[in-house]
């Protein structure tokens, strides 16, 4: 598999190889709707789903990055689990988790074949103001950056012993307020960067009137083989049997 | 073509900002503006590109001219049509996913014919010598690239104005001296350039130079006499040092052995390890080999306390004052007057650190690692990046104070100036691998060392040293 360098550590990198890089973003944000509206029904279909999904994503490429994704959940999820299997039933956990790993699922498969580009567009096609599309986008680049600063603030509140000791449920309750070394950093590290990326968007006329779009969409072969798959299985989901 | 009358500007919360200034900014000459940290050279710049009073809103007096439009009279994006600005911090102005998209947001945004963005994107990627990394992440790009990949997103949008602010801090020398190149460029073709710079050698002797300088409030304050306690001596021994970062080794096998009471300055080009190095001997970074202390009595843990690049990691508290004292449970309030005195911040000792200037917060955050007295010495990441000169020689003054009490020190640093005063200078190579080590005099004058590391000794430096002698 060949993987196009991610921006940092944490961020999801693009796997150029996938067939999904070649569909349309909005192609790809309907079948990211139908996999979370699918989340909804019952454990033995959503069990029949998963076997189908499981296909999908191997014929995509995207089958290691998803199960990397869902892997970084695995305390939540086995928190959730048990919790769910105690307090209410093992049915219960079950479709819990599988929905939780679904709708994670589905978060690695729109942005391991989409960059934030092709989001913004996808969105401004979908008649999202421009404004709006491009903030969004923008946002969800700055995921990664954000991830780095959190580790970097930890790290030197570390190095001078001002970290809150959280090492027990007990010593969070109890330190609570020494959060403030870590949000403190945190909010005006997030401040300055929202400023420096508003003045770099200005400097470069982001409220023009007359901007246009060089790149552009249009749905292929692929995207049409994708939505009518996807309203099929819906429907045969769905149905009553 | 851009002009400033007597502008002045206050920021509503902060209470500081600028003082009326006025400025011509005359085409085919480079106008450079130096001044003191926080005496307003940032609020300036944005006053020129209209960012002030379109974005931030204050108490503003005075007008600026740009094109023959009054720049509160017309909205930002026709002023941006005109001018064009490039920020301090690279990365944190990297809007678009790929570099080629970096360059086609702001061509975009003019409402250009598709193939006249595509002539000018070619156009652009070819004249910064982009082209081979058009479709990576620019978060991805060294320092020097994303400064690059920014002037080269601007000037893509044809610009007649062009405004720096404080574009060569984060910068190594070699891409400095490039950057500077290009500028000249820009205004040999009779453009507008004005540039907000502390590190102003590099433009020194220039003949198309008009210097602007701003006055500023700093003032040096009386170093206090030391009375630090000796320590005693030991060895720093990095065996076998290599650190995997991803699928990248940053560092190999690296052999060095540091003494206390030096300064040792490590430098080489952005993204050789320098960072990574630093945070591996405060015990930051999981790595190979080994990094002890030895003693007379035998091996100890190192123990240094490490100051980071940016202060606002580490910020938080009330007062500087309640900072560097937090969390500490029997503070020596003795060592804590002299070192507030020593890093020049008696004045500030009940202001929050937050409403500091960046050199002032720097020190703040150079006293509270020091307040816990690390017992080998202090590590110190880019510690003159951004600084004036004042801040630079207070800087010093303390550095050798504390190797002169038996401390060590080491820094990682683009300044050559700064790494010059250092006892000993270990240069690194492209691989992160060292190409020379030893007295910074020694290493300095070794041009072939230079020139196997990629890193240009720039003229103004070497003039300056013959001088010097």
């Amino acid at each position: 598999m060949r993987v196009s360098p991610a921006g940092r550590s944490r961020q999801l990198a693009l796997v150029e190889d996938s067939p999904l890089r070649h569909a349309d973003p909005r192609t790809k944000l309907f079948l990211s709707l139908a996999i979370s509206l699918v989340v909804m029904t019952s454990i033995e279909r959503l069990l029949i789903f998963l076997g189908v999904y499981v296909l999908f994503l191997l014929w995509a490429r995207l089958f290691i990055p998803t199960v990397e994704h869902i892997w970084r959940l695995k305390w939540v999820l086995i928190l959730l689990f048990f919790l769910d299997w105690w307090l209410i039933s093992l049915d219960h956990a079950m479709l819990i988790c599988l929905r939780l790993i679904l709708l994670t699922g589905v978060f690695a498969l729109f942005f391991s074949t989409t960059n934030t580009r092709e989001l913004g567009l996808a969105l401004e096609k979908l008649r999202v103001p421009y404004r709006y599309a491009f903030s969004l986008s923008l946002a969800f680049q700055s995921l990664g950056l954000l991830d780095d600063e959190w580790r970097a603030i930890r790290e030197a509140q570390s190095s001078r012993g001002a970290l809150p000791n959280v090492s027990s449920f007990w010593k969070f309750i109890t330190n609570v307020g020494d959060l403030i070394s870590l949000t403190v950093p945190a909010i005006v590290l997030t401040t300055k960067r929202a400023w420096a990326i508003t003045e770099a968007s200005y400097a470069r006329g982001f409220d023009s009137p007359h901007r246009v779009s060089y790149h552009s969409l249009s749905f292929t072969r692929l995207d049409l083989l994708l939505i009518t798959g996807t309203i099929n299985l819906l429907i045969l989901l769905f149905w009553r049997w | 073509m851009l002009r400033a009358n007597q502008i002045a500007f206050r920021y509503p919360q902060e209470g500081h900002g600028l003082t009326p200034v006025s400025l011509n900014v005359e085409p085919g000459r480079i106008t450079l503006v130096t001044g003191p940290s926080g005496c307003g050279k940032s609020t300036l710049a944005r006053c020129l590109m209209g960012l002030i009073p379109h974005l931030y809103h204050g108490e503003i007096s005075g007008e600026v001219w740009l094109n023959g439009y009054r720049t509160d009279e017309v909205p930002m994006w026709q002023l941006a049509e005109k001018a064009g600005m490039v920020f301090q911090n690279p990365a944190a102005q990297m809007l678009a996913p790929t570099v080629e998209d970096e360059i086609i947001f702001g061509l975009e945004n003019l409402g250009l014919a598709h193939d006249e963005i595509t002539t000018r994107l070619e156009t652009a990627l070819k004249d910064f010598n982009l082209a081979h990394m058009r479709h990576r992440n620019p978060q991805t790009l060294s320092g020097g690239e994303q400064q690059r990949l920014a002037l080269a997103a601007i000037l893509a949008r044809q610009p007649d104005a062009l405004i720096l602010d404080e574009p060569l801090s984060m910068l190594d020398t070699t891409a400095a001296t490039e950057l500077i190149a290009y500028l000249q460029k820009f205004a040999a073709d009779g453009k507008a350039l004005v540039m907000f710079e502390h590190r102003h050698e590099y433009l020194d002797g220039l003949p198309e130079l008009h210097h602007v300088a701003l006055d500023g409030k700093e003032r040096e304050t009386e170093f206090p006499s030391a009375n630090l306690s000796a320590r005693e001596t030991f060895k720093l021994n990095i065996d076998q040092l290599h650190v995997q970062l991803g699928k990248r080794e940053v560092i190999q096998n690296l052999d060095l052995e540091m003494h206390s009471g030096q300064i040792v300055a490590i430098v080489g080009r952005n993204g050789v390890g320098k960072t990574t190095l630093l945070r591996s001997l405060a015990g930051l970074q999981k790595h190979g080999g080994s990094v002890k202390v030895s003693t007379a009595h035998g091996d100890e843990t190192p123990n240094f306390g490490i100051a980071f690049q940016n202060p606002d990691l580490q910020m938080f508290n009330a007062s500087v004052r309640e900072e560097m004292l937090y969390r500490l449970p029997n503070p020596d309030l003795h060592y804590f007057r002299w070192l507030i005195s020593a890093l020049g911040l008696e004045r500030y000792e009940n202001t929050p650190p937050l409403l500091l200037s960046e050199g002032e917060k720097k020190r703040v955050a150079l006293g509270l690692v020091l307040m816990r007295q690390p017992a080998h010495g202090l590590l110190l990441d880019e510690p003159s990046l951004g600084q004036d000169q004042l801040h630079k020689t207070i800087l010093m003054r303390l550095l050798r104070t504390l190797a002169d009490a038996g401390q060590l020190v080491v820094m990682t640093t683009h300044d050559l100036t700064l790494a010059s005063h250092a006892d000993r200078l270990i240069l690194l190579g492209p691989g992160g691998e060292v190409i020379a080590d030893g007295l910074s005099d020694a290493v300095l004058n070794d041009s072939a060392a230079w020139q196997k590391s990629g890193i240009l000794l720039p003229d103004w430096f070497l003039r300056g040293r013959t001088e010097s002698r």
